[in-house]
């Protein structure tokens, strides 16, 4: 298990016993660990393997991981492991509503082991600033909003936090980041963190717009 | 000894006898069909025919000629079998209606993101070459492409979820473009 892992699960035990002794355990129930999620977690994922296992995704996801400019399918190369993991056993337990994809996520199509090897070597690939982008207006609209509301978990620079399920968003196409803003917002994505929801409850389908488009202007981190 | 045994590929000598007097009637002699009802075997993965082989003597993958055929096969001459045809060279297929192939290119390079469809690429790679888990497909008989395709839809072949899924997204003229495009690969 990677070091990285190992604080993730100690910080999950530690959130889950918090909750479960805390005055409010439903607000923070959205990254409560359950047993695939912690199975997926713990297996240590391989790259080669991932990549093999991947083809399966790629119909959609494109060779790369790098999604589609049209924000249909997300890129996912760059992503966090702990994210990808997270997200894909989310969608095949019900946990996040995507239909789309549902089919292709279920145990019939993918082992737990390959979700763990699929995510190790989704973490690695580059991230090309070649990514769907916005309009570009009122970029400093969005760039206030990003910074009262977003940073703080997302990071300044979008990178997400690996160790807390938060993804990054540097690299993410703009129409991608724009439907999932208004899933998380309305409740319709389903396995949103509660403090999101909260964070942008009041936001207007502009806000949502003008903060993705400036995301999606967020430089990309060199490859890992 | 044994196990090292069972790591070597299958061996392709031996079923020269049994295809020429049970499969070749309709398979080819050399694994090309002409008949467009009837897929071409000819450089399909060995480990592919030989899944199918067992379906069919099963019934997951249900079809009565095929069923009837292999009840009269020693189930130890699949391999050898698969492996035979795994080794033959496939002929090219035949595209009447090009402008139907290209629809068909769009969907077996892009798939269609309205209705979740993948792209076929994505699997079975964008030459239709194929692997063990998912067949080759490049040269294939129209026909046969929409037949499969269509049971995929019904749930009649249900060898593969995935490709349940897929096929009832597909809709019959976007099959029929796909079928188009892939005879031609």
């Amino acid at each position: 298990m990677t070091p990285t892992k190992s604080c993730g699960i100690a910080l999950l035990a530690i959130l889950f016993a918090s909750a479960c002794a805390g005055p409010k355990p439903a607000q923070h129930g959205w990254n409560a660990p359950y047993p695939e999620m912690t199975a997926a977690l713990r297996l240590q994922g391989d790259a080669a393997r991932g990549e093999a296992a991947f083809v399966i995704c790629q119909g959609c996801h494109r060779v790369g991981a790098l999604g589609r400019v049209d924000g249909s399918y997300p890129r996912l190369a760059g992503q966090h492991a702990t994210v990808l993991i997270k997200q894909l056993v989310d969608v095949r337990s019900g946990r996040r509503s995507n239909p789309k994809m549902l089919p292709f996520a279920d145990h019939l199509a993918l082992t737990t082991q390959e979700v763990a090897d699929i995510a190790a070597y989704l973490e690695r690939l580059p991230v090309p600033s070649d990514n769907g982008r916005g309009p570009g207006e009122q970029l400093d609209h969005g760039a206030k909003l990003y910074a009262a509301d977003c940073a703080t978990c997302h990071g300044q620079n979008g990178e997400g936090v690996a160790d807390r399920y938060f993804p990054r968003l540097a690299g993410q196409h703009y129409r991608y980041l724009l439907r999932e803003g208004r899933m998380i917002r309305d409740g319709t994505r389903r396995n949103a963190n509660p403090d999101m929801v909260n964070a942008i409850r009041n936001y207007s389908d502009e806000d949502i717009d003008r903060v993705s488009d400036y995301v999606s202007r967020l430089p990309v981190a060199p490859a890992r | 000894m044994l196990a090292l045994w069972a790591c070597l590929p299958f061996p392709a000598t031996g079923a020269e006898d049994t295809v020429a007097k049970v499969c070749a009637a309709c398979h080819g002699s050399d694994g090309n069909s002409t008949d467009p009802t009837v897929p071409k075997l000819a450089g399909m993965d060995q480990e592919y025919l030989l899944r199918q082989l067992k379906g069919f003597a099963s019934g997951q993958r249900r079809n009565e000629i095929m069923a009837g055929i292999v009840a009269n096969l020693d189930s130890g001459e699949f391999a050898t079998l698969a492996a035979w045809y795994g080794k033959q060279k496939p002929t090219p297929g035949k595209v009447v209606d090009a402008k139907l192939a290209e629809a068909g290119r769009r969907i077996y390079e892009d798939g269609n993101t309205d209705s979740g469809v993948p792209a076929c690429a994505g699997c079975h790679q964008p030459d239709g070459g194929g692997n063990a888990r998912f067949p080759r497909l490049a040269g294939q008989h129209q026909t046969y492409l929409l037949k499969q395709l269509g049971d995929y839809k019904s749930g009649r072949r249900a060898t593969d979820r995935l490709m349940v899924t897929v096929g009832q997204r597909l809709t019959v003229d976007e099959m029929k473009a796909l079928a188009e495009y892939i005879a031609g690969l």
